[in-house]
């Protein structure tokens, strides 16, 4: 670990002038608020800030439920989040995803705001042994392309970059149309959530829409029966503590034994978290009839790219659409 | 009553439970160093040279030791402790690097600090120019003319090549009804201790004695390398294991990094403390990871077995620190529980710009059980027999005990399973696991769409391997009993054990007796814990030694008492005259007069204190054996295997403490399962490790651990006055292989046979893919 300042600003105006001060990724000034993520970088020396500026007690931890829908403060955890009441029953397919992500351990300590801006699992972004990571510095290259990719992306890959989005917590968000409340020195603004991340491209460590030293300061989801009817599948090689392999978010609005419209995304395959629209269409109106579920899923396919180890992901994310459609499908 | 086969509490339990227990890193010496480890961040490279100047200069460094800054005598590599002739290139790690690192996290500089923060970033100023060079990372490329030298200018990296056998096997193969062949890649990680490497040393300037405290599986092994390196004697220099977290074979060797701490604090004059962090450990701490397995089985047309044989590929990594042991073993396990009247197996190890691999828990016995255990279900399945019924027709009978395999041990003596009844140890396992009942239920849940499947491992485990290991017994005047034994405690429970043993010897309870274990200072000589020896060896002279100072004991009380000694007896820490219990003398009394009284001579035939040592040296190795059976469930959909049922029957001879041999094997099951599903150490093609924490080496959790149901048979071996055989590594051996013979059976309606462990779900899902 690099040495480091901790800046623990009295107010939220006082952090993002520190913060601001500092360029866009990678910069000499960061955020820390859980840690859980930040303080492995900084271990492993993948990130080296001169200063740290703690956004603890700053942001807002509330949980709020009412007639337009959720509202989650960015400081609350994910074990608050996952536990609590409303949630579990107006928007389990959130509480699923959280209590399939990490340990509890993590959750107690971990904050929604860190989780949307958790860095990636790719083994060679978190060695700083591999001289190649463009995400990790620009312009070295990517050593996972031709290396061992069965973690990597299929969906929205670059030839610069390949690495998945790790949270959980975000494939559940974008399946239900959440948006951010981001705010700056110079104000606020409120942003699909489907609209933060960014596709690698040519810019694979530029990952967010945020500009220097803004923060997320909340989560809106919009209230939806859909909400309700739904499911987080999420396989992994190992049943608990463990990034997701492929997971897939479901929520349904159903017309009986029809779908009338189904919101779905995927998390292990893209570089974002990835809504499959294409998939939604096909299932509009469709039945529960495995055939016809899997032919809507074969539409998340399209253009996906395997790089060889991760092949077998492509032919497994349409498997998971299916089962958790199935099971959201089968809930009351 | 007996406490031998008690289920005593393990004494150690509740010092560590309060976190009263004492790990090296709980020691602090006053002016004590701490350490930093400089390491190659190349597989293979020349090392040009080393600049430390910038390090120096940081306020709180006190020295940075390189290769060249090391006293003469450590200038050189470690000794090959187990040597063969069958090595080529006896290959040794320096203690820092010389000119070159053959793998990535070889130690070429310690970094000596106020504190470990200092001592880090000293390490990151240490500037070594490296020039790179190929590397030879897979060790099956490896082996192949022409790829990459992992030691610059061998013409090959082949290390050693070897044969071990009997009968006439090709002839056995030309007279077979059927002959099977497979071929079987195995990967096994490493141990992955909770506890990492941990080492402090400290030369007293008072006596001149180097004391190394280390977490250390054989203290007197790692005294021992030190002194044959440095020419220091045996009593300058001691050796002490304290509490230790875990070790399961990564521990037994004596590391470069343990001669390295102890220069250092040589040449510093001032304690020297090295902890390793989990990376290090992933890089540097010895694995067993890769062997290739090409095998034939040849049978008659009952699926009896007339032969087997086949070649074996091994990674060893750069270094050979304990020569060919591990695949040596898997080699001569190979034959398993099972009559195989010939047998031939080739052996090829392959040097790879990886850690050395030295054995981990089960030492190359997993593969050959997994080996042994796919060909049997292989051939239940050609010929239409249940897998258990083809076993039941070739394991060795009962009566044919004692059984020469025809082979010869890594000790130099002939293979002899001593005792067992492997047929009803099977039929031990099928029943608790309602073997007979499962198919009905494979059928209707199969109607549903669900893949269950059952599966079978056997296996036999050479344990107990000598040559000795010593323990001193010793009474005080003021009536304390103290045990002494060399070998050290990784959490086992060692000093519950002897102290059950004492205390039945001597007619006190184990409570009475205090047990030291680890310490070099202890007793004269030791081996260490492996092989699941411990018992056997140390056990046994624990109780040899309890033996005779519970003869001694009733010798002086006859001459105190004048009562003959068939009149007397020991009970409740005392020598009583039978029938009169109010008469006699307590064994401190006992030992008060053993000691002797100033200006009185001994009395004739009493020699000085009640005590004794005694080294236990067994003939040979005692044979444990058992087997497994799994359950497990296959979702096909998305290639993840959830083991519903674990079941073993288990055969260590008689059982010291039931409730620490059911941990034993549980903990080594939970091993087996990290080996057949999780576990595994990801290179690439420059021999780069890939999975260096836990978030990305997969180890198993709680969600993947059934109940082990377990169920014990007691067939006492004549090789040793106790009966024991190991019980260390007997979980771990077959679970691998009953696995895959679940998820085979599971998946039998797509024809899919598994050939490699760990067993991942895109595995899985290929092999279901070109079969449907
Ligand atoms: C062992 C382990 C297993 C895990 N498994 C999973 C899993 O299965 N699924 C999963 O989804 N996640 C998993 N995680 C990741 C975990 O969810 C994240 O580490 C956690 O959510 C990060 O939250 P934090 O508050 O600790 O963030 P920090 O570590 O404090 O910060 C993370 C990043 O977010 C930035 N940041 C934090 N808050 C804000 C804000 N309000 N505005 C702007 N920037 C901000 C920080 O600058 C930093 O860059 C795992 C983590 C660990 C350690
Ligand atoms: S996939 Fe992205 S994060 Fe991984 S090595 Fe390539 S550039 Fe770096």
């Amino acid at each position: 670990m690099h040495p480091f300042t901790l800046d623990r600003p009295r107010d939220l105006a006082a952090a993002l002038a520190l913060r601001a001060q500092a360029g866009r990724n990678d910069a000499p000034a960061e955020y820390i608020a859980g840690g859980t993520d930040m303080v492995q970088l900084l271990q492993e020396y993948v990130r080296q800030p001169e200063r740290l500026v703690s956004l603890a007690g700053l942001l807002d931890n509330r949980i709020e439920i009412g007639p337009q829908g959720l509202r989650l403060g960015v400081a609350a955890t994910m074990a608050e989040v996952a536990a609590d009441p409303a949630v579990v029953e107006q928007f389990p397919l959130i509480s699923e995803a959280l209590l399939n992500s990490a340990s509890p351990q993590v959750r107690n300590q971990a904050t929604m705001g860190g989780n949307l801006l958790q860095r990636t699992r790719c083994p060679y972004f978190r060695d700083v042994g591999y001289a190649a990571c463009n995400k990790r510095a620009p312009g070295s290259g990517c050593a996972a392309i031709g290396g061992e990719n069965r973690w990597h992306a299929v969906l929205g890959t670059s030839d610069d970059c390949i690495a998945t989005n790790p949270s959980d917590l975000a494939v559940a968000l974008v399946a239900l149309d959440a948006a951010v409340e981001i705010r700056g020195a110079g104000g606020s603004r409120s942003l699909p959530l489907v609209d933060f991340h960014r596709l690698p491209a040519a810019t694979p460590h530029i990952e967010t829409v945020l500009e220097p030293g803004e923060v997320i300061a909340a989560i809106t989801v919009p209230a939806s029966s859909a909400a309700r009817r739904s499911h987080y599948l999420k396989v992994r090689d190992r049943a608990s503590f463990e990034f997701a392999v492929v997971s897939a978010a479901v929520a349904l609005e159903m017309d009986g034994a029809r779908i009338r419209q189904a919101r779905i995304a995927l998390g292990g395959v893209g570089t974002k978290p990835w809504r499959v629209p294409r998939v939604e269409a096909a299932l509009a109106g469709a039945s529960l009839e495995p055939q016809s579920l899997r032919q809507a899923a074969a539409l998340a396919a399209e253009n996906a790219h395997g790089r060889g180890h991760n092949d077998f992901k492509i032919e497994l994310m349409q498997r998971a659409i299916v089962r958790a459609v199935e099971i959201a499908g089968a809930r009351a | 009553m007996s406490w031998v086969g008690s289920r005593v509490k393990r004494v150690e339990d509740p010092a560590l439970l309060k976190g009263e227990g004492r790990f090296v890193d709980d020691i602090h010496l006053p002016g004590m160093l701490l350490a930093a480890v400089v390491r190659s961040p190349f597989a293979h490279a020349r090392i040009a040279g080393i600049d430390a100047s910038a390090a120096l200069a940081i306020p709180g460094v006190h020295a940075v030791v390189t290769h060249a800054d090391l006293p003469e005598a450590f200038r050189q590599p470690l000794p090959l402790l187990v040597p063969n002739p069958a090595i080529r290139y006896p290959v040794m790690q320096h203690v820092l690097a010389k000119d070159a690192v053959h793998f990535v996290g070889e130690a070429i500089a310690l970094v000596l600090a106020d504190d470990r923060y200092i001592a880090e970033d000293g390490v990151d100023l240490v500037v070594v120019d490296y020039e790179p060079l190929p590397a030879a990372s897979d060790f099956r490329k490896a082996a192949a003319a022409g790829a990459p030298a992992a030691h610059a200018g061998r013409a090959d990296n082949i290390a050693a090549e070897f044969a071990v056998g009997y009968g006439e096997a090709d002839q056995a193969f030309a007279r077979a009804a059927h002959i099977f062949k497979e071929e079987l890649f195995q990967h096994r990680g490493a141990a992955h201790p909770m506890e990492c490497r941990a080492m402090l040393a400290h030369q007293d300037t008072l006596t001149g004695t180097l004391t190394i405290w280390a977490n250390t599986q054989a203290p007197h092994q790692l005294r021992d390398v030190y002194c044959r390196m440095t020419g220091a004697a045996d009593d300058r220099v001691r050796v002490i294991a304290p509490n230790t977290g875990g070790g399961f074979g990564s521990k037994v060797q004596t590391y470069p990094e343990h001669i390295a701490t102890a220069a250092a604090a040589l040449l510093t004059k001032l304690p020297v403390k090295y902890i390793e962090d989990r990376r290090e450990h992933f890089l540097s701490t010895h694995q067993e990871r890769d062997q290739l397995w090409t095998v034939e089985i040849a049978v008659d047309g009952d699926g009896k077995v007339l032969g087997v044989r086949g070649s074996l590929m091994h990674d060893s990594g750069a270094y050979l620190p304990w020569g060919v042991i591990t695949p040596f073993i898997s080699a001569t396990t190979m034959p398993g529980p099972y009559v195989i009247p010939a047998y031939r197996m080739k052996v090829t190890c392959v040097f790879t710009n990886k850690v050395a691999t030295t054995p981990v828990r089960g030492a190359g016995r997993p593969q050959a059980a997994f080996a042994m255990e796919r060909l049997m279900d292989r051939v239940a399945r050609e010929l239409g027999l249940d897998p258990a019924e083809v076993r039941r027709r070739n394991y060795v009978p009962a009566d044919r005990m004692p059984y020469a395999v025809g082979l010869t041990f890594r000790d130099g003596s002939p293979v002899v399973y001593d005792s067992g009844d492997y047929p009803a140890c099977q039929q031990l396992a099928l029943d608790r696991a309602g073997y007979d009942g499962f198919r009905a239920e494979q059928a209707s849940v199969r109607a549903e769409g669900r893949y269950l499947g059952i599966g079978i491992g056997s296996y036999i485990e050479g344990t107990g391997l000598g040559p000795f290991e010593g323990a001193t017994v010793q009474v005080t005047p003021g009536g304390q009993i103290l045990a002494r034994v060399g070998s050290s405690d990784q959490g086992q429970g060692h000093r519950t054990m002897f102290a059950q043993i004492v205390a039945d010897r001597l007619g006190v309870g184990p409570d009475k007796v205090t047990v030291t274990v680890g310490d070099s200072g202890g007793v004269a000589y030791g081996i260490g814990t492996f092989a699941s020896r411990v018992a056997v060896n140390a056990g046994s002279s624990a109780h040899v030694a309890a033996g005779k100072v519970r003869e001694k004991a009733i010798k002086i009380a006859s001459h105190l008492l004048e009562a003959a000694e068939e009149d007397l007896d020991l009970g409740d820490g005392r020598v009583f005259v039978k029938g009169v219990p109010a008469v006699g003398k307590t064994l401190g009394e006992i030992a008060a007069f053993a000691n002797g009284m100033p200006g009185f001579s001994m009395p004739a035939g009493i020699t000085v204190g009640l005590e004794d040592t005694s080294y236990f040296t067994p003939q040979r190795s005692t044979y444990a054996n058992g087997c497994h059976v799994a359950v497990v469930e296959v979702d096909v959909e998305t290639g993840g295997v959830k083991i519903l049922r674990y079941v073993t029957a288990h055969d260590c001879g008689t059982i010291i403490n039931t409730m620490m041999v059911e941990g034993q094997v549980a903990g080594g099951v939970v091993h087996g399962i990290g080996n057949a599903l999780f576990e595994w150490m990801r290179y690439d093609d420059d021999g780069q490790p890939l999975t260096v924490n836990f978030g990305e080496y997969l180890l198993p959790l709680a969600t993947e651990t059934p109940c082990i149901e377990q169920a014990h048979m007691q067939t006492p071996t004549p090789l040793n006055p106790l009966g024991v055989k190991g019980a260390g590594e007997g979980g771990t051996i077959p679970a691998a292989a009953a696995i895959a013979g679940a998820i085979d059976d599971a998946l039998r309606p797509f024809g899919v046979k598994i050939t490699q462990v760990p067993v991942t779900p895109e595995y899985l899902l290929d092999l279901i893919h070109k079969k449907s």
